[in-house]
């Protein structure tokens, strides 16, 4: 069975009106193919809502397009191109490894031998490997020695390897830095061999030149036409290369590197005579927060460094003192290269469509379809510039979080997810595809093929995730992007006329993205954000401004864009790294907390004193992936400060006990008021779910010291979502709805206000925070002074 | 054991997610029991179930969207997808629930996991998230 024979993406999320987006569309199969654009409403498919909407768009895009096989040459490796310098009779190699997977499945999906350093293609040529046994190995044309001791994954070890075109005697050294007490003796071994002959491929830095290929797919690999093969897994330090065979002691000094103009005062390293043995030296301290390998020797080799492989890595001289690469970066010298890491798949243009000026601010599809029932669709959204606003409200799209959980492997890679969704997960045509084409990269939630955690994400591929009709395992319904269609659909529904900006607009235009709207309505899952981002919603808040918070687990992680890839548009790649608390799918290891794009400290807002509470009020208290519940007014929701918001609604009314995500609006992640975690003193808590969830929902780990039973929602008090609203200065305010699966109740019975009370709910507050002016000031006796620590939630209340 | 998980999948049908609870109207969230919350053995099974390796354990597959779903086993090997089992097509996303714990019943050697089974690794749910 084939799926998905249609896949595609677009340059960019977010295009102007006036402006150009471009799309990349592979077709493996069809001979044609249709393309047209459509507006976006509602991508769910559940019977029990209002289905799938789009709607036709007039534009020169429609019409029918030759299909072509375009593939995502996926794993990333370093690359200089062929020199002179590099056509070396004798020669000495050396690296330091830390290999995560030297030997794999033999159905490993690129199962075989891995390029560590290498100048070698089809037997020609010479480099330094690790073979398919696990062992280091050294070619030269197309003879192999070996030292037969596998490399212990997750170790360093340094290799070298020596030839002398004179005598024709080559030697491999294989020394791991920690030796154990029953660990053989790994001695270095050697053979007799003739001297290397040269091709043009290039020099190549975990990997090899597998193929230099006319084909019209390998024009998308770099260097354009060259098909790299061999992809290692793990860390690579310090490698050299050098144009005669060192001895062993000279090897030792190479270590050091190149100390250029060195001088009775300055640098220590290799002697003058030794130095001009150097033809390559990389320093990969050196330009962590950039696409290049830095070349410290005399010719300048500078690696480009293709497919964003992790940096900011701990090298072999990692002390444990330092724990910022910016402090020391001379610890920092490994470069962690992965086989399935993607940074752009760098597809060619198959379409583009020019934004007609004045266009209508919404949800797009490019909506791609075959004679043979082929189809595919492909997001983005047209955001009007700064400065041509076309309306008073605006969603702002989490893109940032779309990038985090895109292509997202946990049903098919996580045997333990199962525990987490309290249900055997449904895998759909998206997770079955992504299951046998790991070229198209994972999500910050997965780990690579090697085990290790994957922190950086790219926007320039295929993301299957983000597409309508697409259920989610975790719900078994859908989840970011077609989750938010939910809200969209809402919003159409009732006939708000809104904008949509994204996280990169907000991200890079700061306040001016935001301040000339009412009220900025979020996305049902806002979890991964930029500081730029949180610093232009506090500005935005704090001046009068409206947020409505529509879902929950929002303002969690720090992310961070690549400066690596902004010349190929705004927010290309986040990085995000899971630090030492939260919901973590990975951990990352000692030191290496630390983004490699900015420098700035990872993991959880909330360790970088900026508590997730303190942005629109509420935040992640538990989450649980089974079934969702319902709400109920408390005490609180009368004081007028808040009641308008439930206007409509009965006292004893039983809120969103309906609705497409989990069967009610309380459910999946649940934020709460905590006024010792950021939650402004004054917060009004107008409902909660208190006392509703079961098994399956248990606290976050960020919330206790050490495990306990009680945690989980039959029995944790903290187990709940709190809908709860807080003014702001200059008339401004901020309304939380607290759960991931509130949006899901919108659609339900068709989103009528007056047969779906969360519809209600959400119009009484969008009517208000819409209206031009500040907000009604709140009545005089609500002026107070409030502790934090004394602050009484209103279920303490009832028990008194 | 077995009569109280069925009850519990046909109690969640037309629900958008599911757990092994009674919905008191089928179909409808807002009042739910029995199942994990009160039979403590169907609890513990359901739970050594789930955390059992990805190499070979059973999935839903949906082979077409809303319509159609069949049983399939991850292979737990990176790149090599799922393979469905048998031949039986769902038209529901919470028969296939019922089912698989059926399998599994028949599956899982009645002493699984006793402690003289014990082995490095024992329990450990190889589920290939990164341990550090």
């Amino acid at each position: 069975m084939s799926w998905m024979r249609l896949t595609g993406y677009a340059d960019k999320f977010g295009v102007h009106p006036g402006d150009t987006i471009k799309f990349y569309i592979n077709c493996d199969g069809p001979k044609q193919y249709d393309a047209r654009i459509v507006k976006m409403i509602h991508g769910d498919t559940n019977p029990r809502g209002p289905g799938l909407i789009e709607r036709a768009v007039r534009s020169p895009v429609t019409g029918t397009y030759k299909g072509r096989k375009q593939v995502i040459h996926s794993g990333s490796y370093g690359f200089v191109e062929d020199k002179p310098q590099f056509h070396l009779k004798s020669f000495t190699l050396q690296c330091w490894v830390w290999p995560t997977a030297p030997k794999t499945h033999p159905k490993y999906w690129k199962h075989g031998a891995q390029g560590l350093v290498t100048k070698w293609h089809n037997n020609k040529g010479y480099g330094l490997f690790i073979n398919e046994d696990g062992c280091a190995e050294l070619r030269i044309n197309g003879k192999k020695i070996t030292t037969g001791a596998p490399l212990r994954d997750h170790a360093w070890h340094f290799l070298a390897a020596s030839y002398d075109a004179k005598t024709g005697k080559a030697t491999l050294y294989h020394e791991p830095q920690i030796i154990y007490a029953l660990d053989p003796e790994v001695k270095p071994v050697s053979a007799k061999l003739a001297a290397p002959r040269h091709d043009s491929s290039p020099v190549v830095i975990a990997g090899y030149t597998g193929q230099h290929s006319n084909a019209a797919t390998a024009r998308s690999s770099l260097p354009s036409g060259i098909l790299i093969s061999g992809m290692y897994n793990g860390k690579i330090d310090s490698p050299r290369v050098c144009n005669r065979a060192l001895s062993r002691a000279e090897i030792e000094t190479m270590k050091l590197g190149a100390q250029r103009g060195m001088t009775e005062r300055r640098n220590a390293g290799p002697t003058g005579a030794l130095s001009e043995t150097i033809v390559a030296a990389w320093d990969f301290s050196d330009g962590i927060d950039t696409a290049v390998g830095r070349d410290h020797g005399p010719y300048l080799f500078d690696a480009q460094i293709v497919g964003c492989p992790t940096r900011a890595m701990t090298g072999h001289n990692f002390s444990g003192n330092n724990f910022d690469w910016k402090h020391a970066p001379e610890e920092y010298g490994a470069i962690h290269f992965h086989d399935d890491d993607v940074d752009d798949a760098r597809w060619e243009v198959d379409f583009e469509w020019t934004v007609p000026k004045g266009f209508e601010s919404d949800s797009y599809c490019v909506k791609l379809t075959s004679k043979e029932g082929d189809e595919d669709y492909i997001p983005f959204f047209v955001v009007p510039r700064v400065g041509e606003e076309q309306a008073k409200i605006a969603v702002m799209i989490p893109t940032i979080s779309y990038m985090a959980y895109a292509n997202e492997h946990l049903a098919n890679n996580a045997g333990g997810a199962e525990l987490l969704v309290y249900r055997v997960p449904i895998m759909q045509q998206q997770n079955m595809f992504l299951s046998e084409h790991r070229e198209y990269g994972g999500s910050i939630y997965d780990t690579h093929t090697d085990g290790s955690g994957l922190c950086l994400s790219s926007r320039l591929r295929p993301i299957l995730s983000v597409r309508p009709k697409y259920d989610h395992f975790l719900m078994q319904s859908p989840w970011q992007y077609p989750a938010d269609l939910h809200l969209i659909y809402w919003l159409d529904k009732l006939g708000y006329k809104y904008d949509i900006i994204t996280d990169e607009d907000t991200n890079y235009d700061g306040l001016a993205r935001l301040e000339n709207y009412n009220v900025v309505i979020t996305g049902s899952h806002p979890e991964h954000n930029s500081g730029p981002q949180l610093d232009a919603l506090h500005d935005y808040t704090q001046q009068g401004g409206r947020l409505m918070y529509m879902g929950a687990d929002g303002f969690y992680w720090v992310h961070s864009y690549h400066p690596a890839y902004e010349h190929l548009g705004r927010g290309v790649i986040t990085e995000m790294r899971r630090c030492e608390s939260g919901i973590r799918t990975w951990r990352a290891d000692p030191g290496e907390y630390y983004h490699q794009s900015t420098g700035e400290l990872g993991g959880m807002w909330r360790y970088r004193g900026r508590y997730l509470h303190s942005v629109a009020g509420t935040g992640m208290s538990s989450e649980g992936f089974d079934i969702s519940s319902y709400y109920s007014r408390t005490e609180e929701s009368n004081d007028p400060r808040i009641s308008w918001a439930f206007k409509g609604i009965k006292y004893d009314e039983k809120i969103g006990n309906f609705g497409l995500v989990g069967g009610g609006a309380a459910g999946t992640e649940l934020d709460i008021v905590d006024t010792m975690l950021g939650s402004p003193p004054h917060t009004l808590v107008g409902a909660t779910s208190a006392g509703r969830h079961t098994e399956a929902y248990l606290l976050v780990m960020e919330d206790f010291g050490f495990n306990q039973q009680g945690l989980d929602g039959t029995q944790h008090p903290r187990v709940r979502s709190d809908i709860a609203y807080h003014e702001t200065p200059n008339g401004g305010g901020c309304f939380a709805f607290s759960s991931i699966a509130f949006c899901g109740s919108l659609p339900w019975n068709n989103g009528d206000p007056k047969k779906n009370n969360i519809s209600r709910l959400v119009k009484n507050v969008l009517d208000r925070f819409a209206k031009d002016g500040p907000l009604p000031a709140a009545p005089n006796s609500s002026f107070k002074h409030r502790g934090r620590a004394d602050y009484d939630p209103p279920m303490n209340k009832k028990r008194k | 054991m077995i009569e109280e998980h069925r009850a519990c999948i046909d109690s969640m049908k037309g629900v958008a997610g599911c757990t092994i609870l009674r919905c008191k109207t089928p179909g409808d969230t807002t009042e739910v029991s029995g199942g994990i919350h009160e039979d403590f053995e169907l609890n513990r099974v359901l739970l050594r179930m789930r955390a059992q390796p990805a190499g070979n354990k059973l999935v839903v597959i949906c082979t077409k969207v809303e319509k159609e779903w069949r049983i399939g086993r991850l292979s737990g090997i990176r790149g090599v997808p799922p393979k469905f089992v048998g031949r039986k097509v769902y038209d529901n996303e919470q028969d296939p629930q019922h089912d698989i714990f059926l399998m599994r019943l028949d599956e899982f050697p009645e002493s699984d996991g006793y402690p003289e089974h014990f082995r490095q690794g024992w329990k450990r749910r190889d589920d290939m998230w990164a341990t550090t």
